[in-house]
């Protein structure tokens, strides 16, 4: 079990990270800005592409509600540790933390929350502005919309973990942000950025069912929307736990090898 | 009474890579990787009692750093053990963690655009401090350190000496038992680092606290650390009270007069090695045993006004005691 001077020291990191992010709104508006963009440029592609027909269920409206949901599903999933944790690892910076009484893993949490609750601020207007403006036509699935909050979890943390992951290859290497990169591009194309999984041609679709990327991102959205049901929701579901402990694990191995190897650099 | 800190047979290899300047030499080293291994620290054994200060000398790249940095437990050694209050450091336990701290005068864990007392906060949090200790130990650290002024503003406005001030608060709010101190004065003004050292004397002396520190200021050493413990190439050369490595390294007086009228720099370095000279003033180095009889000597011969005997200044010292072994 968690201890409760753990959440106390979580908490207040959380407060400081919070209270330093604000320090820099001008630079977090223009990064909530950029992560507005691609949806709208997806939304506006499928929008024309499709005209009045379907593809692969998908209608006009279909693909708006997807890139309305995905604006704020990708933003609350957004996995920032490749640049805040793996620098501190090559600079040495990560030392002070490493000597608290509190694994860095939950300063590295603390981080990733408030970056994203201090975006929210300028994100949400701008959803909502978009939601009112382009009004799609929505019947809200029920149980999808109950489930789409364990789903967001678990997203959220296999993207945190996997991200963390990425960022202690800066224990080994200094090249941590390729990798990162050549992740992040599968994850446009199997995780549901670039289209829907649906959309996908049958492969890639069945690769991105079993792979690790949909569960970060595409899936919740899916889930939300009432896009899977029954068998295969209870099936994605299970899956995405099963990254989500994958990542867990992958984590605490890559963190223990890599903290035997931490250098310490710098003064 | 048991060690508080204890190093045994302590080695720690870095694996650096190796590559020369030059485009053609970059990109040969792309395909083929060279490199070579560091010896940082390299079998040194050491113990240190509690309450006792000590200070690690040592020429830049002697291994000081990196020898901190295994004790608070940064880094895994390569071999060799270690206990600092009969834990393991680099296992990082929470008992351990909340009983030392490791303070660096170029790394900073105050979080830059807030002010310290935010950091402050974050630690009284992580250490799980209660209310009254916390206010306890705030209130004796800006007694201390003078840090009314400083708390409120953000870290970036701070000058360096004051942003060492509030890092050492910060390291210090959950009254570590053993510090390691890395240059805790590097880069201050006179004032500040005497500020600083007094300090490190006063928080010795009221809480008892085990203190181990480098720093490249001779005067830190001097002031503070009883016993010194000597590192260059990541071996150990000297461990003892700083008395014993002038007389092992140093063993000379410095006798320097003022003489009512000037003399023939003969008559002078009959009396030994002439460091310095010009017309009414002269040091002249000599054997330490012989100090007392060849200023009674001086006194008898030369036409002197003014007299003092001097041991060698500690940087001196160092200097002999790295070219003795390069030699």
């Amino acid at each position: 079990m968690i201890r409760s001077r753990t959440l106390a020291g979580f908490a207040s990191l959380l407060r400081a990270e919070l209270a330093d992010l604000f320090q820099y709104r001008i630079e977090m508006f223009l990064y909530g800005l950029w992560q507005v963009v691609n949806p709208i440029i997806y939304l506006v592609i499928w929008s024309t592409v499709v005209g009045s027909g379907d593809i692969a269920g998908y209608d006009r409206d279909d693909f708006v509600l997807y890139y309305l949901v995905f604006m704020a599903v990708s933003h609350l999933t957004l996995a920032i540790e490749v640049y805040t944790m793996a620098p501190s690892i090559q600079t040495g910076r990560l030392s002070p933390h490493l000597l608290r009484p509190l694994h860095p893993f939950w300063r590295a949490g603390a981080l990733n929350i408030a970056y994203k609750a201090v975006n929210l601020m300028f994100l949400v207007p701008i959803w909502v502005g978009l939601a009112l403006i382009l009004r799609p036509a929505f019947e809200p699935d029920w149980l999808g919309i109950a489930l789409f909050l364990p789903s967001m979890v678990m997203a959220a943390s296999i993207s945190f973990l996997i991200g963390s992951c990425f960022a202690m290859f800066a224990f080994w290497t200094t090249r941590s942000m390729s990798f990162w990169d050549i992740w992040m591009s599968l994850t446009l194309l199997l995780g549901g950025q670039v289209a829907p999984v649906a959309v996908l041609p049958g492969v890639l679709q069945q690769a991105a069912v079993v792979l690790p990327m949909r569960y970060t991102v595409g899936f919740p959205i899916e889930v939300a929307l009432g896009r899977v049901q029954g068998a295969e929701l209870a099936a994605g579901l299970a899956i995405q736990a099963g990254w989500t402990v994958a990542a867990a694990a992958a984590f605490v191995v890559l963190w223990r090898a890599g903290v035997k190897r931490y250098g310490a650099v710098g003064a | 009474m048991s060690a508080d800190i204890r190093v045994r047979n302590l080695v720690k290899h870095y694996q650096v890579a190796d590559r020369e300047g030059g485009l053609r030499k970059s990109l040969r080293s792309v395909v083929r990787r060279r490199h070579r291994s560091v010896r940082a620290v390299d079998d040194i054994t050491f113990n240190v009692q509690p309450g006792e200060i000590v200070g690690f000398l040592g020429p830049n790249g002697a291994g000081k750093t990196t020898a901190l940095k295994l004790l608070s437990g940064l880094l895994h050694p390569t071999d060799g053990e270690a206990t600092v209050l009969g834990f393991i450091p680099w296992e990082r336990r929470r008992e351990f963690l909340s009983q030392i701290t490791l303070i660096m005068g170029q790394r900073q864990q105050l979080y830059w655009d807030l002010p310290a007392l935010d950091t402050f906060l974050v630690n009284k949090a992580v250490f799980g401090l209660r209310d009254a200790d916390y206010q306890e130990s705030l209130g004796l650290l800006v007694d201390l350190l003078d840090l009314d002024e400083i708390l409120t503003k953000p870290v970036r406005q701070l000058s360096l000496g004051e942003r060492m001030k509030a890092e050492l608060a910060a390291g210090l709010l959950h009254r570590p038992r053993v510090l390691f101190l890395d240059e805790p004065t590097i880069g201050l003004d006179v004032t500040m680092q005497q500020r600083i050292r007094d300090f490190v004397t006063r928080y010795n002396a009221t809480t008892g606290a085990t203190i181990l520190l480098t720093s490249h200021y001779m005067a830190d050493v001097n002031a503070l650390a009883e016993r010194v413990v000597v590192i260059d190439h990541g071996k150990l050369l000297y461990d003892g009270p700083l008395s014993g490595l002038i007389d092992r390294y140093a063993p000379h007086k410095t006798i320097t007069l003022r003489l009512e009228r000037p003399v023939e720099r003969r008559d002078v370095a009959a009396f030994g090695e002439v460091v310095e000279a010009d017309d009414l003033q002269v040091s002249v180095r000599t054997d330490k045993a012989q100090a007392a009889s060849v200023t009674a000597r001086m006194l008898a011969e030369l036409p002197v006004a003014d007299l003092s005997v001097e041991d060698p200044p500690l940087e001196y010292v160092i200097d002999q005691v790295f070219h003795r072994r390069e030699s």
